[in-house]
C-alpha cells in the first residue's frame, strides 16, 4: 500500500526524529530521547540508520566531561522529508 | 502507520519542539530592570539634589554585563537543542551592544542634544526584529514603543527625557521579560 513512500522515514521513530530535526537546527541524544519517549538503545540504532542514508550528522562531543551526540539534519535529509510529505498528501488525496 | 498517522506523528514532533522554544526572561529582565533604574534615578537626581556623582549610576550598565555573560553561559550549557534563529539574534544584539558602547564614547567626545532620540531609536532595532522574527508581540510592542518614546524625546527637555528611556525600558524589556519569565516557568513546571 505504501510501496512508494521512503521505507527510512516511514517508521515512528526515525520519522518522528526527522520531524523534530525539521523544527529545530540541531539537537542533543537525550533532547530526542525525551520527545520522543524512546529508549536509548532503539533509538540509538534508528538514528544509525538515519545517518547511513546520509539524513542526518551526528557530532560526538564533550560536555562538562560526559559525552555527548548531537544531531543535525542534511541538505538531504531535508530532500527526503519534502517528498515523504508530498507523498503522503498525494497519497492521502487520491484516496479521498 | 498510515499515512494520516504519518501526517499526524510530523505535525505532533514539531509542535513538541517548537512549544521548547521558551527564552528564560532573565536578560529582558536584567537590562529592563538596570536602565529603567539607572534612567529613574539620574531623572530625580536632575529634578532635586542635582549631584553629579550620582550620575555615576550609569556604571551599573557596564556591571550588568558580568551577569548578562553569565546568563547567556547558563542558558546555553542547559539548551539540549539549538534553534535557526538563534546565531541571527544573536549577532543583532551583539551588534546593537557594540553600537551602544561606541555611542557612549562619540556622545562623550561630542556634545548632541538629542542623544536620548538616538538610544532609543536603537533600542527599538534588536527589540522589533527579536519580537518580529519569535513572533513575541510584547517585544514588537516594545521595539515600537522605543522609537515612539524617541521621538517624543526629541520634544521634551531634559531631564524628561530620562523618563522617555525610563519607560521605553519597561515596556521593551522589563514587562516582555516577566511574561517571558512567567511562561518559562509554567513550561518548566509542566516539564517535570
Amino acid at each position: 500500500m505504501f510501496k512508494d513512500l521512503n521505507p527510512i522515514l516511514h517508521s515512528q521513530l526515525r520519522l518522528a526524529v526527522i520531524s523534530i530535526l525539521i523544527a529545530v537546527k540541531e539537537a542533543e541524544f537525550t533532547y530526542l530521547r525525551e520527545k520522543t519517549d524512546a529508549t536509548a538503545g532503539n533509538l540509538s540504532v534508528q538514528i544509525n540508520k538515519l545517518k547511513e542514508a546520509g539524513y542526518i550528522d551526528v557530532t560526538k562531543t564533550f560536555k562538562d566531561n560526559y559525552p555527548q551526540t548531537i544531531c543535525k539534519i542534511t541538505p538531504e535529509g531535508i530532500l527526503a522529508f519534502e517528498e515523504y510529505v508530498r507523498d503522503l498528501q498525494s497519497y492521502l488525496n487520491i484516496k479521498k | 502507520m498510515t499515512g494520516q498517522e504519518s501526517l499526524e506523528l510530523i505535525a505532533r514532533m514539531i509542535h513538541k519542539a517548537k512549544r521548547d522554544y521558551f527564552d528564560s526572561g532573565l536578560s529582558a529582565l536584567l537590562w529592563g530592570s538596570v536602565i529603567s533604574f539607572c534612567s529613574l534615578v539620574s531623572f530625580i537626581n536632575q529634578l532635586t539634589v542635582r549631584i553629579d556623582a550620582i550620575n555615576a549610576v550609569w556604571v551599573l550598565t557596564f556591571i550588568a554585563v558580568v551577569p548578562q555573560i553569565l546568563i547567556a553561559i547558563r542558558e546555553k550549557r542547559a539548551r539540549k537543542y539549538k534553534t535557526y534563529d538563534e546565531d541571527h539574534m544573536g549577532g543583532i544584539w551583539i551588534s546593537f551592544a557594540i553600537a551602544v558602547f561606541l555611542l557612549n564614547f562619540i556622545f562623550w567626545r561630542y556634545e548632541y542634544k538629542g542623544e536620548a532620540a538616538v538610544y532609543l531609536m536603537l533600542y527599538g532595532v534588536p527589540t522589533f526584529a527579536t519580537g518580529y522574527s519569535r513572533r513575541f508581540r510584547p517585544m514588537l510592542i516594545g521595539g515600537i514603543a522605543c522609537w515612539a518614546f524617541a521621538g517624543l524625546s526629541l520634544f521634551c527637555g531634559y531631564p524628561y527625557t530620562l523618563l522617555c528611556i525610563t519607560a521605553a525600558a519597561l515596556i521593551a524589556w522589563f514587562i516582555p521579560g516577566l511574561i517571558l519569565r512567567s511562561r518559562y516557568l509554567k513550561a518548566k513546571k509542566t516539564h517535570v
